[in-house]
């Protein structure tokens, strides 16, 4: 077996929609019943993407806003974490941000759908473009009599985000949910691709090493530019 | 003989009552005239509680600008931000000082004193206004209910009311919700209400008193590894394998599934003590939750028991697990865990905490969170192997969730603090414009449905009062004192019928109140404080003090109400007053225990104050940062047009090792002990948002060494989270440096 990229993908949403369940689903093929709110768990899987495996950690976050240290955490604590309002946000900066991200909501509940602005505006914040591997999910698609978003008015919003791409599922019926990560996971491949092109053309043109606005991503999503940043920001000089 | 003893304590519960009643009514009165021991700590208290309501608001203010600019830096720092961005950035960087002010009129003055009246005495029309609003809307209305309606966080007229809210609020979600595993899940203007609620002072009280020591100890532990997620364990394996040089043994390969490396002996191995301490650890803290019951505040424990009381009245069949689950998704969900995982936002610990305690503690919020749900092992296999701690827990947990609930209602003592409130005159609130603007905003935008009824009193006030005015500009914000008053119902002038109470009742309270207060008057050694009591001594006595008008006063009072009782067959001379002296003498000896309960919450309620301080401190330090940063990056841009202004260069200022040390801008210090008295350091800021440290040694004219910083590039580390900065000799403080910048260079107009 050829060793295979890990790619990092966080789920996040409002409390209630279902990430747990989806990621559950995804992972382990279960369906979770109980009442369970989730606090932060982790998950590994392969999946074979045209003919490539891809390794997946998942990230299934909090979507209990109170696990968001956003109320009065000075921002030294959550650089990383991804949401201002709804997500529980490691405090470590080791913590890797993820290549890519599940915006999970509830079609069931318009505020759920409505909190998935400011994620994705601090996704971008965070990560410095808007060409972020990232896929909309509306969750509970079984309730259908319930539905509180229209598929039309979710579709129209993710394709004014930049073309985003819409799925909506069902983690109690298995619908759609393998769909959306091998989505997810062929946009964090391309964009890997895209990285490597440009890094190949920068090469080419400036020599090893390239310009300066090389922003490869690895494991640690914006580390490495900035740290190429700090190479010219304090420096010492030894007298 | 049950029906004997009910009437009896209700009688008895209704003089209590109207005794505490009485007192609240003549508080003001007691404040000027006595000057003992447990007025002094009575009056501490009452100080230091409105001191943190005035200091949470403005906490909870600050952090609102704090969160927004957090949310704006970075677009700042990467020089993405339009020129108009920024000067709504510069807006919320204005002075925070709020000036005081008066409505331009009277008319206006009294219909928002009419309508505030209103939403504070009925709390219903907050609560159905917290289910109309969105999101975004829900900030301005958080403030204003938790810290401006409802903001004397110690007194009870405002802490019930609020409460009811919530049960009101609660009680539709229950209705509404169709099935219970979405029950308390989603994030609603609610659930942020009640988190807000949780973080007031007795909230933050109980975190402090129950959970701080707890999680400072596993803070320490930096080293203590105990993850137990076999995949990550195995990772770290590898990891320290190769960083060593090693190279892997055949029998390991790079990257293995969960189930591989959960197979692996070392990685079991090195799982199995962890699990015990894990274990050890969560008991621990469950212990302290549990045994800090009688410590859990009332409006939290109240919150617990509406859950319990709506889930038995919707799922009248439900096992107490199932409620437990309910109540465990309040109390550990919103209010514990949160603490746990994000020390740091609730104020328990100064710093963030390293990598492996954070994790530590996020999986004993996991484990917590576990006993009081149904965990489902499928998502995290490996968590199963706490499955022991679960089983031991779990009953004990959902006693304690059960005890909980077990708290008094407040209905009577709030229909009586109602009474009160009509009675004062000089109801006020303390509120801004913008908040009375924003607030009249929301309510005229969702009016269709909170003044359906033409004929309500809130249809009224909304149609007399109009179009809500704008938001003022920062500079133009005006805090009033708004007085507070219902149109509708008339000032309580006659509580004896209000209350349906008895003359008889009234003089015989008044006997006591006034008693009371003429012996904590007199001096201790007086020949009339000796048991048994002789009443009418003690009103002769006051009634010929000397040079004391108003003791005087008290002491006719007396004599005129032991005669009154007297006549109408209350109290009988003969036995020397019997019942009221008894009454008295309890009293008496129930002051004592009275102020020592005074100071001990005056102890703790200092700590309390203090921390809300340090975190005042802290948010304004980090406004100026921000304000200091973005003044610079103006007058960068204003010097692209304009010729660039002559820069001062500011410094150098000079410190000494020590100095730093102790200000903890120096974290750690490789310089030998003996030596760092050698040591100073020079500060210069040649241009604005440049500075240069540099690093000298006595006696040599050459400084050792010289750092260029930027402050772009502070606030980028600190935006990372990245605390240090290493200068080869020391170890810096990102975050205390720049308070230390902030300080020295800040020029006239920022830097």
């Amino acid at each position: 077996m050829a060793q295979s990229q890990v790619y990092q993908v966080v789920v996040l949403g409002a409390g209630g929609v279902g990430k747990s369940c989806l990621t559950a689903q995804f992972v382990q093929g279960v369906w979770i019943e109980s009442y369970d709110p989730t606090i932060e768990d982790s998950y590994t899987k392969q999946i074979p993407i045209d003919g490539r495996q891809c390794m997946l950690e998942i990230l299934d976050t909090a979507g209990t806003e109170q696990f968001s240290s956003s109320e009065s955490t000075p921002a030294s604590c959550r650089s990383i974490g991804p949401t201002p309002t709804q997500t529980y946000q490691p405090t470590d900066t080791t913590t890797p941000i993820g290549h890519g991200f599940l915006l999970v909501f509830s079609i069931t509940s318009k505020n759920s759908f409505n909190e998935l602005k400011a994620l994705r505006d601090t996704i971008i914040q965070i990560k410095g473009t808007d060409q972020v591997p990232m896929v909309i999910v509306g969750n509970k698609c079984d309730l259908a009599e319930e539905r509180a978003v229209s598929r039309a008015h979710a579709f129209a919003v993710s394709h004014s985000w930049n073309k985003t791409h819409y799925y909506e599922t069902s983690a109690r019926s298995r619908l759609n949910i393998d769909q959306v990560f091998t989505d997810l996971c062929r946009q964090m491949l391309q964009a890997d691709a895209e990285q490597d092109r440009f890094m190949q053309a920068q090469e080419a043109v400036y020599g090893p090493l390239g310009g300066k606005s090389t922003s490869k991503r690895d494991l640690y999503g914006r580390h490495r530019r900035r740290r190429r940043r700090r190479d010219n920001g304090p420096r010492c000089v030894i007298l | 003989m049950a029906s004997s003893h009910d009437g009896r304590s209700a009688r008895q519960s209704k003089r209590l009552s109207v005794t505490a009643l009485y007192l609240s009514m003549s508080n003001k009165e007691r404040d000027f005239e006595i000057e003992d021991e447990l007025a002094r700590a009575q009056k501490n208290l009452r100080e230091l509680k409105s001191k943190i309501s005035s200091q949470s608001k403005k906490n909870f203010v600050l952090e609102k600008d704090v969160r927004y600019l957090d949310s704006r830096i970075a677009l700042l720092i990467q020089n993405r931000m339009a020129l108009e961005e920024q000067n709504e950035v510069a807006n919320h960087l204005d002075e925070v000082e709020i000036q005081e002010g008066d409505f331009p009129n009277d008319d206006k003055t009294q219909k928002y004193g009419n309508l505030f009246f209103l939403l504070q005495s009925e709390p219903r029309h907050i609560a159905h206004l917290c289910r109309l609003v969105t999101m975004a809307e829900i900030d301005s209305l958080l403030q204003t209910v938790m810290f401006t309606i409802y903001g004397n966080q110690y007194e009870s007229r405002e802490e019930h009311l609020l409460l009811t809210m919530f049960q009101s609020v609660l009680t539709y979600q229950f209705d509404n919700t169709p099935d219970y595993s979405s029950l308390l899940r989603a994030n609603t203007p609610v659930s942020r209400m009640m988190t807000t609620y949780t973080r007031r002072g007795p909230g933050q009280s109980y975190l402090k008193v129950v959970l701080a020591n707890r999680i400072n100890t596993l803070i320490e532990m930096k080293d203590m590894d105990l993850e137990i997620n076999p995949l990550k364990v195995y990772e770290r394996m590898i990891e320290k394998i190769e960083s060593s040089g090693g190279t892997l043994p055949p029998d390991m390969p790079k990257s293995v599934t969960a189930e591989q490396a959960a197979a692996n002996e070392q990685v079991q191995k090195l799982i199995e003590p962890r699990l015990s301490t894990l274990m050890e650890i969560a008991n621990g803290f469950l212990t302290t939750i549990i045994d800090g019951l009688e410590e859990t505040p009332y409006g939290i424990r109240w919150i617990c028991k509406q859950i319990r009381s709506l889930s038995k009245r919707k799922y009248p069949e439900a096992q107490d697990q199932v409620i437990c689950t309910l109540i465990g998704g309040f109390f550990f969900l919103r209010f514990i865990n949160p603490a746990i995982v994000t020390p740091r936002s609730y104020m328990l610990i100064d710093g963030n905490p390293a990598e492996h305690p954070r994790r530590a503690l996020t999986l004993i919020a996991k484990m917590l969170q576990n006993i009081a749900n149904k965990p489902s092992y499928a998502k995290e296999p490996y968590m199963a192997k706490l499955q022991p701690f679960i089983h031991q827990n779990k009953e004990r947990v959902n006693k304690f969730l059960l005890d909980l609930c077990e708290v008094q209602d407040f209905y009577e003592s709030l229909e009586m603090d109602n009474y009160v409130a009509l009675s004062k005159k000089d109801l006020e609130l303390s509120i801004t414009l913008n908040e009375v603007y924003s607030t009249h905003a929301l309510l005229e935008k969702h009016s269709t449905e909170l003044a359906k009824d033409e004929s309500s009193h809130l249809y009224t006030l909304l149609k007399e009062l109009g179009s809500a005015p704008p938001q003022l500009p920062r500079k133009e914000n005006r805090a009033i004192n708004l007085p507070l008053f219902s149109r509708w119902e008339t000032a309580v002038d006659d509580l004896t019928a209000a209350l349906d109470i008895t003359q008889e009742e009234v003089f015989f309270m008044e006997a006591k109140a006034t008693f009371v207060k003429i012996m904590r008057l007199l001096p201790h050694n007086s020949v009339v404080m000796r048991r048994p009591l002789r009443l009418d001594r003690i009103a002769e006595a006051a009634a010929t003090t000397r040079n004391d008008s108003m003791m005087v006063r008290k002491g006719i009072r007396c004599m005129e109400l032991l005669s009154q009782l007297q006549e109408l067959g209350v109290v009988d001379k003969s036995d020397g007053f019997g019942l009221l002296r008894e009454e008295i003498e309890q009293e008496l000896m129930h002051l004592g225990s009275l102020k020592e309960k005074a100071l001990r919450e005056t102890v703790k309620l200092d700590e309390v104050l203090r921390t809300i301080r340090d975190h005042n401190g802290y948010l304004v330090g980090q406004l100026e940062t921000y304000k200091s940063y973005l003044h610079n990056v103006r007058s960068q841009s204003e010097g692209k047009q304009r010729k660039q202004q002559k820069h001062q260069v500011l410094g150098p200022y000079k410190f000494t090792h020590q100095q730093l040390e102790k200000e903890g801008v120096i974290q750690k210090s490789n310089v030998p002990e003996n030596r760092r008295a050698n040591i100073f350091f020079n500060f210069t800021s040649p241009l604005p948002g440049t500075f240069v440290i540099s690093l000298h040694y006595k006696g040599r004219n050459k400084g050792l060494l010289e750092l260029d910083l930027k402050l772009d590039d502070l606030l980028e580390m600190q935006k990372a989270g990245q605390e240090d900065l290493d200068l080869e000799y020391v170890q810096i403080n990102v975050n205390r440096v720049l308070v230390l910048l902030n300080k020295r260079f800040s020029r006239k107009k920022g830097w």
